[in-house]
């Protein structure tokens, strides 16, 4: 659909978000404990954050979860009943960041791939994702390496930006649009000074990014014609204690492995959140494992990452720059630490 | 979706995350990015410490022994009978005790020790765990005349020197591993110790390579170079210090070699130092004074005392510190006073109404060796004891044993009395790390079934026994916790609503020091035997939130499927010395008796070492007999 560009008072913007929670469930940035920010169910209007670091625990498990009920498996005599389970309650992500909005169309692009998983479908088709620019990058962020911010072209349903007395509101889905129709009243079209103005913003965003950079085009030159050092493979594998948050943070990460949970008689089956870095990832039941050591898997994480076997497929890197795996990483291989080694060949040299 | 702000129930760093829950039940975890431990970074357990309480075996209904047989009964009978078949053998005269648990809250620990001290009348009140914490804690009151931990983990990643006594840091404390690996990438000179070269020491600046129980030998070397190099400031020393000159009668021959020399340089010229005390490997009394003579080199070197700088023993368990403070520990009373300690017994008496039982009482291998009724609180001995298997016999022999815990336990299948209690996402309370952080837990989930929150149990319980024990919340257990242990009455405001952990005050001011060598160590130096060592990294995965967790326990479970006979590691050139092929089976004999187990490769292990995990310690038993290093002759089998 041609994009739709509306302005939005702030003053009106309590207002609005009244008007979505009243309609059903919205998730956003709020305080947490301490000075933590994280996504969840703000208790009201005002308590949606607008100026906020984004948060370390991305938005994926929305619709995404690290515990993902799929099929419910019943006694019925001497037959079992298998019923899959789906949430399709509507969702709205609201001030998300453009990084975790990409990140979401990266993983609804991947399970939209044959065999389409319609358990994760149904939960990304009922979320209605309303982005908030950035106006200014985040410390950690590198999101002008990988083209999924500071501002979105495309992806979102609504973008928002903070043009300072008002939002600039682009609208960019049927399911974008439903959320601003129905407060109606609180937009306006927005001016075509409006709109250079949200140009000017992005531009100088883009000229305020910080010291984290990701060179991706030669590390992956190098990755995708095995031109890495098995011996700079095994020297970071000593930076790595295999927390796996790497993944567990990264919006475009959806590794996982399956366990039935006994429940009433009968199980359920869940999909689980998994690591590549675990040793028992690629554990097979004869207790052989293809890639016992750490090296391995990190070579294999960085493959998937970032060579172009797999930029062909995704149409981008796995990585939407936000930066949480520089903070979440326990040792020190964090996505631009990683390609910078590969780049230069070198690691802690 | 719902986000409750907890402490990771695992190790004892502390780290900060939100149990993530839905209206089914817990669904996940969250890291809290401004945590003052953990600071967003979560190890792969934290990240699953909501499976276990999802997919464990969950005790949900009180049981008790009906003609042989357990059955279900209410909480009214199940808490009655457990009080009555106590109270009769007390009557008839038999020992009774209880087991306290670094798993537990402090507020259920204190409880337990409550319910021993004044309902049963007995000092009989440990913790199998304090076998590893209580000679590190001992040693460091040796030397600083309190046990208290002077670094904290985020110390270690502003330090310019770490000295790591090694368990196996990247898999015990991965985030004070963590720490670690930030300040060597900074620049930070980092020492190991031990006998493994581990994924720390490959990251080291320097490895002191030491045979498994000769700790104290290289410690001493350090304390020898550091008099030596004349790196200790005489000043703050003479002023600060007692017992110098015991320290160069002690040390003054040791000769100094090259490596000693750059780690004690490395330590004495730092402005900042942090020394990481793993649990010991050598017998208690041996590890005791290891542990005392770290902290003389931390004296010594000027890093006691000082804000950033210090020792941090690296305890085993979530709420090691807790149970430890809070009086779940053989020979003290809540406090961390010695339990002949008349003005704390006076103080205990007051409080709780009722005369204490005299003596130290027994430490819990003993204890269950030797009671009649045992009540265990969320532990389960034998996969926790060295002893293993001697454990579960000695359980079974036990006239009344009742346990309270959340999980399916092998204690719990023999016990006579199950009171199912809430875990740790299901509860309210505190626990306390190794640093001396009270962090709060917070319940996510309600528990399953008719479980019920520890300290309400334990309360009922108590006044079962005449003791007065009426509390609304277990906020108002820790309130009365700070009455009997004053160090938990000084926490900071606004703790309980943020659900961020107070911190202990510490106070260094006009403390003195006491130096002390590690002397005499081990005499296992026969250069042509070989040593077999017991591992004393936990094994997590005899540990129910582990055990129950599909994620987490997927390597223990394999790891015990392809071996069920256990094995002995051995690091690939010393196999190569013997000739022995790895994988291989091979026949450990030692003056106790012999084991046959196949052989499995262990890199970075020294040379004249094997290695077994905690986990298969049943399996050489009789080799090791009642040590935890042995010589051994080894010949293919």
């Amino acid at each position: 659909m041609q994009p739709i560009i509306l302005t939005l008072q702030k003053r009106d913007a309590t207002q609005w978000l009244e008007k979505l929670l009243s309609l059903g469930e919205v998730i956003a940035p709020v305080r947490g404990s301490g000075e933590d920010v994280i996504f969840s169910t703000p208790a009201c209007a005002d308590a949606v954050l607008w100026e906020f670091a984004n948060p370390l625990h991305p938005p994926k498990r929305f619709v995404l979860p690290q515990t993902d009920p799929l099929v419910q498996i019943k006694h019925n005599g001497h037959r079992h009943e298998v019923e899959p389970i789906y949430d399709d309650s509507p969702r709205i992500l609201f001030n998300a960041r453009s990084c975790d909005a990409k990140g979401i169309v990266f993983l609804t692009r991947m399970h939209e791939m044959e065999p389409a998983d319609a358990s994760y479908l149904r939960r990304a088709h009922n979320l209605t994702v309303v982005s908030l620019a950035c106006t200014t990058p985040c410390p950690s962020g590198f999101c002008v390496c990988t083209n999924s911010g500071p501002f979105l072209s495309d992806g979102y349903d609504v973008q928002l930006t903070d043009l300072g007395e008002n939002y600039l509101v682009e609208v960019g889905s049927a399911k974008g649009h439903a959320t601003v129709s129905c407060a109606q009243n609180l937009f306006r079209l927005a001016t075509e000074s409006e709109k250079v103005q949200r140009k000017r913003l992005e531009v100088e965003a883009k000229n305020r990014f910080g010291e984290e950079t990701c060179h991706f085009a030669s590390a992956m030159r190098r990755v995708s014609t095995g031109r890495v050092s098995d011996a700079l493979w095994e020297r970071m594998s000593d930076w790595c204690l295999e927390c796996g948050a790497c993944n567990f943070v990264c919006p475009t990460c959806y590794c996982f492995s399956v366990k039935d949970l006994g429940r009433n008689g009968g199980w359920v089956r869940c999909r689980m959140w998994d690591s590549c870095q675990y040793n028992a990832f690629t554990l097979e039941a004869s207790g052989h494992n293809p890639r016992p050591e750490r090296k391995e898997r990190m070579k294999r994480r960085f493959f998937h990452k970032v060579s172009a076997q797999y930029y062909q497929r995704d149409a981008m890197v796995g990585c939407v720059g936000c930066g949480r795996c520089i903070k979440a990483c326990l040792g020190t291989t964090s996505m631009p630490a990683v390609v910078g080694a590969i780049r230069k060949g070198k690691w802690h040299e | 979706m719902l986000s409750v702000s907890t402490t990771c129930p695992f190790c004892a760093c502390g780290c900060g995350l939100y149990l993530l829950a839905q209206p089914g039940g817990l669904a996940g975890v969250a890291p809290s990015e401004t945590h003052a431990v953990s600071s967003g970074r979560l190890c792969a357990r934290g990240w699953g410490a909501h499976e276990a309480a999802l997919w464990g075996n969950r005790l949900k209904k009180p049981l008790v022994n009906k003609h042989g047989t357990l059955e279900t009964a209410s909480w009214e009978d199940a808490l009655d009978y457990v009080a009555r078949r106590m109270t009769d053998l007390i009557k008839a005269g038999k020992p009774v005790g209880v087991l306290g648990s670094p798993r537990a809250t402090n507020e259920e620990n204190y409880l337990a020790g409550k319910l021993a001290r004044a309902g049963l009348r007995t000092n009989n009140i440990d913790s199998c765990f304090n076998r590893l914490c209580a000679p590190l804690l001992a040693g460091l009151e040796d030397v600083c005349g309190e046990n208290v931990p002077s670094a904290h983990i985020d110390d270690v990643e502003r330090s310019q020197t770490i000295l790591l006594t090694e368990g196996d840091l990247a898999r015990t404390h991965p985030r004070a591993a963590s720490s670690v690996l930030k300040a060597v990438e900074g620049g930070a000179h980092l020492i190991t110790l031990g006998h493994l070269r581990t994924q720390m020491a490959r990251v080291a600046s320097l490895h002191l390579e030491t045979a498994p129980g000769n700790e104290g030998e290289v410690i001493d070397r350090l304390l020898a170079a550091v008099l030596n190099l004349r790196l200790e400031d005489p000043n703050w020393v003479a002023q600060h210090c007692n017992g110098l000159d015991g320290l160069l009668r002690a040390v003054s021959s040791i000769p100094v070699t090259e490596g000693a020399r750059q780690a004690a340089e490395w330590l004495g010229r730092a402005e900042r130092a942090v020394i990481l005390m793993a649990p010991p490997i050598a017998q208690p009394h041996q590890a005791r004074r290891d542990a005392a003579a770290l902290a003389t080199l931390a004296a010594l070197t000027g890093h006691l005392g000082k804000p950033g700088s210090g020792l941090l023993p690296l305890l085993p368990r979530s709420n090691a510190r807790g149970a430890c403070d809070v009086g779940v520990t053989q020979g003290y009373l809540p406090g961390h006073e010695p339990a002949s300690d008349r003005s704390a017994q006076q103080r205990l008496r007051d409080l709780w109404g009722q005369q204490l039982a005299p003596g130290d009482g027994l430490d819990a291998e003993s204890l269950l060796q030797s009671v009649s009724g045992l009540i265990v609180l969320a532990d389960d001995p034998p996969s926790v004891l060295p002893i293993g298997q001697r454990a579960m016999a000695a359980l079974a022999k036990i006239e009344f044993l009742a346990v309270l815990d959340a999980f399916e336990t092998s204690t719990s299948r023999i016990a006579h009395a199950v009171l199912p209690i809430a875990c740790f996402a299901e509860t309210e309370g505190t626990i306390t790390n190794m640093e001396g952080r009270i962090q709060e837990v917070h319940a996510a989930a309600d528990p399953p079934g008719e479980a019920t929150p520890g300290w309400l149990v334990l309360a009922e319980l108590c006044a079962r026994f005449g003791v007065g024990a009426s509390y609304d919340s277990a906020g108002d257990v820790l309130n009365e916790i700070g009455v009997a242990v004053p160090q938990y009455a000084r926490r900071e405001p606004g703790m309980a609503d943020s659900g961020r952990g107070a911190q202990r005050a510490e106070d260094f001011n006009g403390r003195k020091y006491s130096l002390r060598a590690a002397g005499a160590a081990n005499l296992l130096t026969d250069e042509r035997s070989t040593l077999l060592v017991r591992d004393e990294v936990f094994d997590w995965g005899s540990d129910p939130l582990v055990s129950y967790s599909p994620t987490l326990s997927r390597d223990s479970q394999s790891q015990r499927k392809l071996f069920p006979k256990g094995f002995v590691e051995i690091g690939q050139p010393y196999a190569d010395e013997l000739g022995i092929p790895v994988g291989r089976q091979v026949r450990l004999t030692s003056a106790t008796g012999q084991a046959v187990l196949p052989l499995r490769l262990r890199p970075g292990l020294k040379s004249g070492v094997l290695v077994v995990p905690y986990a298969f310690r049943d399996q050489v038993a009789a080799v090791l007999g009642a040590e935890g290093v042995t010589a051994v002759r080894l010949e293919q089998a």
